[in-house]
């Protein structure tokens, strides 16, 4: 399925999409990044004790490997540097860092490989003992902070399928208290680290993941506003928007994220991206599985109704809605027509401001407004 | 001063009346909240904001504050809050991050107040102090928390709560600095209101997001919270670190927790997905909800006790436009409908067995669990509230430990040893096998094995046993004269008929006595069986009658017939030949008429496939009944033991009956029973039972098992050091390993050796040594034998 969207890039991606109403010069827009040098690119390093399961969540949740398959990955031995930009609306690079770096080593350039680093998740094994981890986890964290004091320190406390519900809280506890104790130690209170308890067998990292992304994103307060005035206008009871490829959220609308609703909605893009692969291809075989006709309905027995519609060449929005607001599916795909304009809009305007502070409020205004006229 | 008459005033009129009511709003709700005096309630959600006064039997509207032209966004409410102090004040939060105050008492049709747009997402909550008029808290999904002074234009305070989104706030009922706040990741932060740099305490709640968290309105210390892992948590603040002290576990992700007044123990919640009941808890019995409302449709999302001091009234918002006050006393006791009575078992068969009190005392002959007799009272409270409309349940619990021995599995273990399986004639292992049962005091099984003694122990399994037991009597030949009339010369045909004939005539009086007898005997597994044969043997008798002229031609002599099978087959020969012979085509193939024991498995089977009928009455009548005609009862009873759970039955009767039931039983089937008892045997450590079952077993998965993991290891016999793989050279003592102790060369073949010594060598030669001598060959003086 990757090789799909690798193909969709660029020069070829355009002719493609062309049909697409306004989305050439969108695209456009939305991958100005393209152009730019990779290093000013945003980069999310993963690092971590060997064995930690670094490369396995990688896999996982940009490569759609299965959970079981990553038993046979190999060590990794030298930073590998994986490029999903291309692929994906995340516009990032994860560095996935093998376990035994070495920061004392010359070679190792902390000042390269901090300074354009927006995340650094730091994965610690919960089935392990994790005493050298966090002692690991101080030195990288104090060096990284030292190059780069912006980066959001985040730790994925990995591998609780294998704990029980009341020890996985005690192992957070225990892992919060001293890692933060370690911080106070050393006088970086200042330093905040944020905790998740991860699985690959389930859909907590890629909750994890979405929340490490959306902090990166300027754009999010906007985006979840669309989507609030997007869902109550239409009668929605929850809407995400999705990154197709890895299937992480970017947004959401403010109501609580309730863990099967996201599982539900993550299912739905795995079937219609599968099966718009078998039956979407052109001829030939090229086109793209996700592409700017895609929509898909899938009604549950439960009178709960999927709706998934593309919003740009990387992003989906799913909705979760009952069958008696769907009556009213005009309006909502309506609503959705003002609703992928906005979006479009505020990347464009996100584009524009680009290497500026982004200005969210500004913008917004305007975007509510017209949105609310549509309405 | 006016104010606090006003409370007090408040205080006094403690007397609300009403029943469970609702009333259909517009739109759904997201957020409840009752004024002071309650007689009023404010509904707030993303397309609706409207007061309701709170009459005796209705819900009246009083007041829609969504006014104006156009809807703002700042009147899509994802929260609401009515102040406790001051009655014409209300706060909102709306989705689009603003923060909004009303004022009732405003003259105009628009009584918004204040707007603070300083929230850059979501506002999820706002909380008035309880007791300061002027102060205003909120929390955002943006992980900022702001403290708004009223008389100012923008917030007094900021909250860093650190990136992640809040949940919910509340100002401590107690603590006048004190506020909780509840985070998406899973934490709990209590801050001082006068420090906004950084949090008083901060712990883990639960996995996942907190979604609400109350004060308990009396007890300074105690924190209920409820998050997505479906548990509702009572935190003891008061200490040092912040303890557990009670954890609720629910159904549903639990969105609102709501502290019940004037019961110190209960609290009320909703959930946020799947449940739309409300549920109110006793804390101290997390396993089954105290009350229950069950009047919504959809999701609750917003539940608050009319009256702060009063426990009987609860009104609630919902996602089906409904607005609801429910009476206490119209709640749904879910432990009414409980059964107070559980019976458990344990691992080793204990029995534990819970039982109301008031039943187990009048059960007077029960007898007292010998180790003392452990009852634990449970579900009784030690201060049973007179107030509270609550039966007083107390049950005990008895534990009853199981008599080991009757459960154990001594008659498994014997009847594996002493079981014969293989050796000797079917008969005599029949024989054997049931006088062990029967030994073992399982007549069933017993009788069994007697039943399959005389359904199989035919002519088929053994002639030369036929021959000695039934004396002159002929063997009965009986065979298809299907076969007979289609394939064979009328020769052939002819000279059968002849020797068949004969012998019908013969064997007609004990035929049918031998068989009544089996009936006698069968009672007990295939009473079906009598009534069958004599039909078929009347109706046989009548087609005799109809071709009397075929008896008549005897003229060949019936020595030619026997010579045959008087033959001593050994019993698994027989067995090997015989699943061909019931096949047509091999008896076509035979020429000679020397029909024994394999024929009569064939006819008398299935006189309905023969041409010609005459032939068939005639085995009918002999005690010969070929066993395939049983086959499928005994498949069945073996099914039915092996389901019975004892396998070892079904195992053994498979393995003694060999070929003669082996097709009749699917090969998974089997291979599941074999690998079922050699399981059962391997845990009893009956090592050797298991090897000659999986040596006797037929299905080439089990015959197999022996085949893997064997290793034999060699050492050498003279340093008695483990050989190398390679070679007949010792690495060590350089010399060659298998020598022959006779012949002294190297013995490349069949290698014969000591277990006692470890000398040894070519088998020939070992065999020869030990004719004549006892001792080793090598010298050794050891006293080898060979066996």
């Amino acid at each position: 399925m990757n090789i799909q969207f690798e193909e969709a890039t660029l020069s070829s991606s355009y002719s493609l999409l062309g049909s697409g109403f306004g989305s050439e010069e969108l695209d456009q827009d939305l991958d100005p990044e393209d152009s730019s040098p990779s290093s000013s690119r945003p980069r999310i390093l993963l690092m971590g004790l060997r064995r930690s399961g670094k490369s396995s969540i990688q896999k996982v949740v940009f490569h759609k490997m299965s959970p079981n398959e990553t038993l046979f990955l190999e060590s990794t031995n030298k930073i590998y540097k994986d490029d999903i930009s291309s692929s994906s609306f995340v516009n990032f690079q994860i560095w996935d860092f093998p376990g035994q770096v070495d920061f004392f080593d010359p070679t190792f350039d902390s000042e390269m490989i901090f300074k354009g680093t927006g995340a650094l998740i730091f994965v610690i094994d919960a089935q392990d003992d994790y005493m050298e981890a966090l002692g690991r986890l101080h030195l990288t964290v104090s060096r990284a902070y030292k190059v780069n004091p912006h980066i959001n320190f985040e730790v994925f406390i990995h591998k609780v399928d294998g704990l029980s519900d009341e020890h996985k809280i005690e192992t957070q506890r225990d892992v919060h208290q001293r890692a933060n104790d370690d911080l106070a130690d050393a006088g970086l209170e200042k330093l905040h680290l944020s905790f998740y308890l991860t699985s690959i067998y389930d859909h907590s990292i890629f909750e994890a993941f979405s929340k490490v992304v959306q902090k990166l994103i300027p754009q999010l307060p906007v985006l979840e506003n669309l989507l609030n005035i997007f869902i109550s206008h239409s009668g929605i009871e929850k809407a995400f928007l999705f990154d197709v490829v890895s299937k992480i959220y970017i947004a959401t609308d403010s109501s609580p994220v309730d863990m099967q609703s996201y599982e539900l909605c993550c299912d739905m893009i795995d079937v219609v991206v599968d099966v718009s692969c078998i039956y979407g291809l052109m001829e030939d075989g090229g086109g793209c599985a996700y592409d700017s006709e895609s929509l898909a309905i899938i009604k549950l027995n439960n009178t709960t109704v999927l709706y998934l519609k593309e919003v740009t060449r990387f992003l989906a929005l799913v909705c979760i809605l009952r069958e008696e607001s769907f009556e009213r599916k005009g309006l909502i795909d309506y609503n959705f027509h003002c609703f992928r304009k906005a979006i479009h809009e505020v990347f464009e305007v996100g584009s524009l401001f680009e290497g500026s502070v982004w200005r969210p409020t500004s913008s917004s205004g305007i975007k509510q407004k017209e949105l609310l006229n549509g309405f | 001063m006016e104010k606090m008459s006003r409370v007090t005033t408040a205080l006094g009129s403690n007397s609300i009346t009403g029943r469970t009511m609702f009333c259909h709003l517009d739109a759904p709700a997201n957020a409840i909240s009752v004024c002071r005096d309650a007689t009023q309630v404010v509904v707030a959600g993303r397309n609706i904001f409207k007061i309701y006064a709170l009459e005796e039997e209705q819900f009246v509207e009083k007041l829609n504050l969504r006014v104006g032209r156009k809807p703002s966004l700042n009147f899509s409410c994802a929260d609401v809050m009515w102040h406790q102090m001051e009655e014409n004040l209300l706060a909102t939060a709306a989705t689009n991050g603003a923060v909004v105050t009303w004022n009732l008492g405003k003259p105009s049709r628009n009584k918004q107040d204040q707007l603070f747009t300083e929230h850059k997402r979501t506002v999820n909550k706002v909380c008035f102090h309880p007791t300061e008029v002027y102060m205003l808290l909120s929390g955002s999904q943006d992980g900022f928390m702001k403290c708004f002074d009223l008389r100012k234009k923008e917030s007094v305070s900021t909250f860093s709560g650190q990136s992640e989104s809040v949940r919910d706030v509340q100002f401590s009922m107690k603590d006048y600095f004190t506020f909780a706040a509840s985070f998406e990741n899973g934490n709990v932060q209590l801050w001082d209101i006068r420090r906004p740099d950084r949090y008083e305490r901060m712990f883990t709640a639960h996995t996942g997001p907190v979604f609400c968290c109350d004060w308990h309105p009396d007890d300074r210390g105690w924190l209920a919270t409820g998050g997505r892992d479906k548990m509702v948590k009572v935190w003891d603040m008061t200490t040092n670190r912040a303890k557990e002290i009670y954890c609720v576990q629910t159904i549903a992700s639990v969105a609102r927790v709501k502290w019940r007044p004037e019961r110190k123990f209960h609290l009320a919640t909703c959930s946020m997905m799947v449940d739309h009941n409300i549920y109110v808890w006793d804390i101290r019995r997390p396993f089954i909800p105290f009350a229950t409302f069950e009047e919504h449709k959809d999701v609750t999302t917003g539940i608050v006790w009319r009256h702060q001091h009063d426990p009987h009234y609860l009104l609630s918002g919902s996602k089906d436009s409904t607005l609801y006050q429910h009476m206490f006393k119209d709640a749904t006791r879910p432990v009414d409908k409980a059964n107070p009575e559980g019976l458990c078992f344990g691992l080793m068969g204990d029995l534990a067995f819970a039982v109301n009190e008031s039943l187990i005392s009048s059960d007077a002959s029960r007898k007292p669990y010998p180790g003392g007799d452990r009852r634990y009272p449970f579900f009784s409270f030690k201060k049973a509230n007179p107030t509270e409309q609550f039966a007083h349940v107390s049950s005990t619990l008895s534990v009853f430990e199981t008599d080991l021995d009757s459960n154990c599995m001594d008659w498994f273990v014997k009847t594996a040893q002493l079981y014969l399986l293989s050796g000797k004639p079917f008969t005599e292992l029949c024989d054997h096998n049931a006088k062990v049962a029967q030994e073992l005091k399982r007549p069933q099984v017993s009788t069994t094995w007697t039943m399959l003694r005389i359904m199989f122990s035919e002519p088929a399994p053994g002639p030369n046993q036929n021959l000695s037991k039934l004396g002159s009597l002929p063997l009965m030949n009986s065979f298809s004269m299907k076969d007979l009339g289609s394939v064979m010369g009328p020769e052939g045909r002819l000279e059968r008929h002849k020797g068949e004939s004969r012998q019908d005539n013969i064997h007609l009086e004990p035929g049918n006595s031998h068989i009544s007898n089996n009936n006698e005997e069968n009672e007990e597994t295939e009473g079906s069986d009598g009534p069958t044969e004599y039909m078929f043997g009347d109706a046989e008798l009548d087609d005799d009658d109809l071709y009397p002229m075929e008896h008549e031609n005897q003229a060949v002599p019936e020595e030619q017939v026997y010579t045959l099978p008087p033959e001593a087959f050994q019993l698994r020969h027989e067995i090997i030949d015989n699943p061909s012979a019931p096949e047509h085509l091999q008896q076509d193939k035979a020429d000679s008429p020397h029909v024994s024991g394999n024929e009569a498995e064939v006819t008398c089977l299935t006189p309905i496939e023969t041409v010609s009928l005459i032939s068939i009455s005639q085995p009918l009548y002999s005690p010969h009944l070929h066993g395939s005609f049983f086959c499928p009862i005994v498949r069945e009873m073996l099914s039915h033991y092996a389901e019975q759970g004892d396998v070892q039955m079904a195992v053994s009767v498979l393995i003694v009956l060999g070929e003669r039931i082996r097709k009749e039983i699917d090969d998974l089937t089997q291979e599941h029973w074999y690998m079922s008892y050699i399981d059962l045997l391997q845990r009893f450590e009956l090592w050797n039972v298991s090897n000659e079952v999986i040596k006797l077993s037929t299905c080439s998965a089990i015959t197999c098992l022996n085949q893997t993991s064997t290793t034999l290891h060699i050492n050498c016999s003279n340093c008695k050091r483990p050989m190398s793989n390679k070679g007949w050279i010792c690495d060590r003592c350089r010399q060659c390993a298998s020598a022959c102790a006779v012949c002294h060369h190297v013995v490349k073949g069949l290698f014969v050796w000591c277990q006692g010594c470890s000398h040894g060598g070519h088998l020939e030669h070992i065999m020869n040594w030990l004719k004549n001598n006892s001792h080793c060959p090598a010298g050794c003086g050891h006293m080898c034998e060979y066996t």
